[in-house]
């Protein structure tokens, strides 16, 4: 039986559709069978990071709505054959699909995969709500910002009242030469505001462009930073114990002498 | 506030400490609806009840806070006393 995830954020643009993107991949490549599934209706976006966009038929609202069957709707990912891809509808808006119907569709998948990775759109809204409507786990990604930790925090008062048990926060795209420097939150404190499990430290990451760019995703690039820290939080999810690493990138001796002294400690 | 500190731009609180401290505000108050006024309130309001049994509270120096917790998030006060002989006044 599958574990339905919905990857979920409050704000927009820190990175939900590139986690779940990189995270299905990384889950595949590890041996998981995997489908995502863009809940963002009307803003299909899923597609184009993973460089599925030009084999699209059917989409999730005519699943619903049943003018496919989910076998036909579900895209297969170019390299890995137990990735699939279940696109948005991009000329309906998010009332197309209820909550039911999210419930019925992740009950189906559940029998052929292992995990179930729901992609849901920015807000509190309907949206979201649909998005977590099937979902047994919830993973919020956050960036170190004032205005998207305030979102998650929203989020986490929102899962806990769906009961969907304690979420999982994703911090993404750090930057440790700021939070060293007292310029940019630390995990810790993003971890100390929102008193949630931590699954996954991202690095700010030029890959991320790239491998956007490209339609490929960065867990393909082991060597980059924010590829393997995906690939990390896959293995997470999978159960493994995976340590977070330090984020310490290299300083120079002027950093590390005014480091020593310029950061405060609350 | 050491020498060092203030030689090296010390003098301006590092802009990651005032964003978690506006972010803790806020989200009590996004979560509890307890504006700043109302919490300074609060706070006059413990230190009333407290001086009849202790008259070195201080409700200046009173610090409420609100932690998150796992399971339940917690109100934490820190009331410290005057130290002193307690018939000082």
């Amino acid at each position: 039986m599958a574990r339905v995830i919905t990857i979920t954020s409050g704000k927009g643009g820190v990175g939900k559709t590139t986690t779940t993107a990189n995270l299905g991949t990384a889950l595949a490549m590890q041996g998981s069978r995997v489908v995502v599934i863009d809940a963002d209706i009307g803003l299909r976006n899923l597609d184009v990071v993973m460089g599925l966009e030009n084999r699209i038929v059917y989409d999730l609202v005519d699943v619903v709505e049943g003018r496919a069957r989910l076998r036909q709707a579900l895209i297969k990912d170019k390299r890995l054959p137990e990735l699939c891809l279940l696109p948005a509808a991009q000329t309906r808006d998010k009332d197309a699909v209820s909550r039911e119907q999210m419930i019925d569709l992740t009950g189906q998948l559940r029998g052929e995969f292992d995990f179930v990775l729901i992609d849901s759109p920015a807000g509190i809204e309907g949206g979201f709500r649909n998005a977590i409507a099937g979902a047994d786990e919830v993973i919020i990604v956050t960036t170190p910002e004032v205005s998207a930790v305030r979102d998650a925090d929203r989020i986490v008062g929102l899962v806990e009242a769906a009961e969907k048990g304690p979420p999982s926060l994703v911090v993404n795209r750090i930057k440790p030469r700021l939070v060293n420097r007292g310029e940019m939150l630390s995990v810790e404190d993003v971890l100390e505001l929102l008193a949630i499990t931590l699954i996954g430290i991202v690095p700010d990451d030029e890959v991320i462009v790239t491998s956007t760019n490209r339609g490929e995703a960065a867990v393909y690039d082991q060597q980059s930073q924010a590829g393997r820290a995906f690939f990390d939080v896959a293995r997470r999810l999978r159960g493994e114990d995976v340590p977070f690493p330090l984020l310490q990138e290299h300083q120079g001796v002027f950093e590390r002498f005014f480091g020593m002294f310029g950061r405060r400690r609350s | 506030m050491g020498f060092f500190q203030n030689l090296f731009g010390g003098r301006r609180d590092r802009s990651a400490s005032v964003a978690k401290q506006r972010l803790m505000m806020v989200l009590v108050d996004d979560r509890y609806k307890l504006t700043p006024e109302a919490l300074e309130q609060m706070k006059l309001e413990m230190a009333e009840v407290l001086a009849r049994y202790l008259p070195a509270v201080d409700a200046e120096q009173i610090e409420v806070t609100i932690l998150r917790g796992e399971a339940n998030d917690y109100l934490k006060a820190d009331i410290p006393l005057k130290r002193g002989r307690s018939d000082e006044g």
